[in-house]
């Protein structure tokens, strides 16, 4: 028994480091489709923002949002595998530090999904004070990684 | 105050506003510039909106304020700026082809000021209050892209402006700077000075700023 779990437990392992460097089967497919993704996230987050912006917002509106970037949220971490990065030489913003800093890039992602789920919660609640407060902190998560792993335009 | 003692030479030449205004600007122009090249966007939003509150103050001085405030009173055609530029007698205030140039900082400022406000970032995280407004996210990350753009031209009409200033210190022997710092410099020829404006004006030029401000940024 305690043979088993060991060996179950190497060949977990083995498959988990074999998952980790295993080259992107077509980088250029999971650039496109990352940044397609993001394109919808930051649309989501404007639309947000456009109800708290307007006179009366449209909490309807806000919850179907909040609820795809909690969604998406989770997701982000998966979109970067390795083999995808500028070393391609296919056009992407994403900086080799996703990969050589891997720890902070997933601590900045975690921070993200913790902001996205707590403002789908606010969301949720129907409380634009709750909103209005939770929704910074989305931004800032979705910044804080733009800035330390994401290339300027051009 | 009519028969309050001079403080330094000469008369007056600027009010409290139009020079507080001036000052204003020189600060925050700068500011502005700062926050947006270090991401400190949500400073920068705020700063915007206060810039937009006093560009409409002193559109409204302009008609409200003391003489040399107007517009009426310096905004003159091309005739009087040839005749400026053949060397006839400058008054007090702007002279007409300064005035040129304020009347192109006050647009530039006004056309960079409206951008921002329709403006969002590419990530739709900071946006201005207006950005609402525009049909997608797309077409607002573009506005952003020419504040950034347009910028430039409101520094060229600045670096005009200081050109100008450092022209007439150096070759004109005359400091356009301590007035707007003291509000005071020489007489024109013809020995007028400025009219001040009653400070209820200012109260309500100020009011209806702060109203057209709120407005433009609450109800818009």
């Amino acid at each position: 028994m305690k043979k088993l779990v060991l060996v179950t437990a190497a060949v977990a392992a083995f498959c988990g480091v074999a998952y980790a460097q295993r080259p992107a089967p077509n980088a250029a497919q999971t650039i496109q489709s990352r940044q397609a993704s993001y394109k919808q996230m930051a649309a989501a987050q404007k639309a947000i923002g456009d109800q708290l912006r307007a006179g009366s917002p449209d909490i309807a509106q806000i919850r179907q949002r909040a609820a795809f970037l909690a969604d998406r949220s989770v997701h982000v971490l998966r979109w970067f595998p390795r083999g995808t990065g500028p070393e391609t030489g296919i056009r992407t913003r994403a900086k080799s530090e996703i990969w050589s800093d891997g720890a902070g890039f997933q601590r900045a992602g975690a921070n993200f999904v913790v902001a996205a789920r707590a403002l789908n919660r606010a969301a949720a609640s129907g409380d634009i004070a709750r909103i209005r407060a939770a929704f910074p902190a989305v931004g800032r998560t979705c910044g804080a990684c733009h800035d330390g792993y994401r290339a300027p335009a051009q | 105050m009519a028969g309050a003692p001079p403080t330094g030479a000469g008369v007056r030449i600027w009010d409290l506003p139009v020079r507080l205004f001036h000052w204003s600007i020189v600060l925050l122009i700068p500011a502005l510039w700062w926050t947006a090249e270090n991401g400190r966007m949500e400073l920068h939003l705020l700063l915007g909106e206060i810039l937009l509150g006093l560009l409409l103050f002193r559109l409204l001085w302009g008609v409200l304020g003391s003489s040399t405030a107007r517009f009426a009173s310096f905004v003159k055609g091309p005739v009087a700026v040839i005749r400026y530029l053949r060397g006839n007698g400058p008054g007090i205030g702007h002279n007409p082809l300064g005035a040129l140039s304020v009347v192109a900082m006050l647009l530039a400022l006004g056309v960079q000021i409206g951008l921002g406000l329709f403006a969002s970032d590419e990530d739709g995280i900071y946006a201005g209050p207006l950005s609402h407004r525009m049909p997608d996210l797309e077409s607002a990350h573009e506005l952003a892209e020419r504040h950034e753009t347009f910028f430039w031209v409101l520094v060229a009409l600045i670096a005009l402006h200081l050109l100008a200033v450092l022209y007439y210190l150096v070759v004109k022997r005359s400091n356009l700077v301590a007035p707007m710092v003291t509000g005071r410099g020489p007489a024109g020829e013809a020995g007028q000075a400025m009219v001040p404006a009653p400070w209820w004006r200012f109260v309500l030029a100020v009011a209806l700023a702060v109203g057209m401000t709120l407005a433009i940024l609450k109800l818009l």
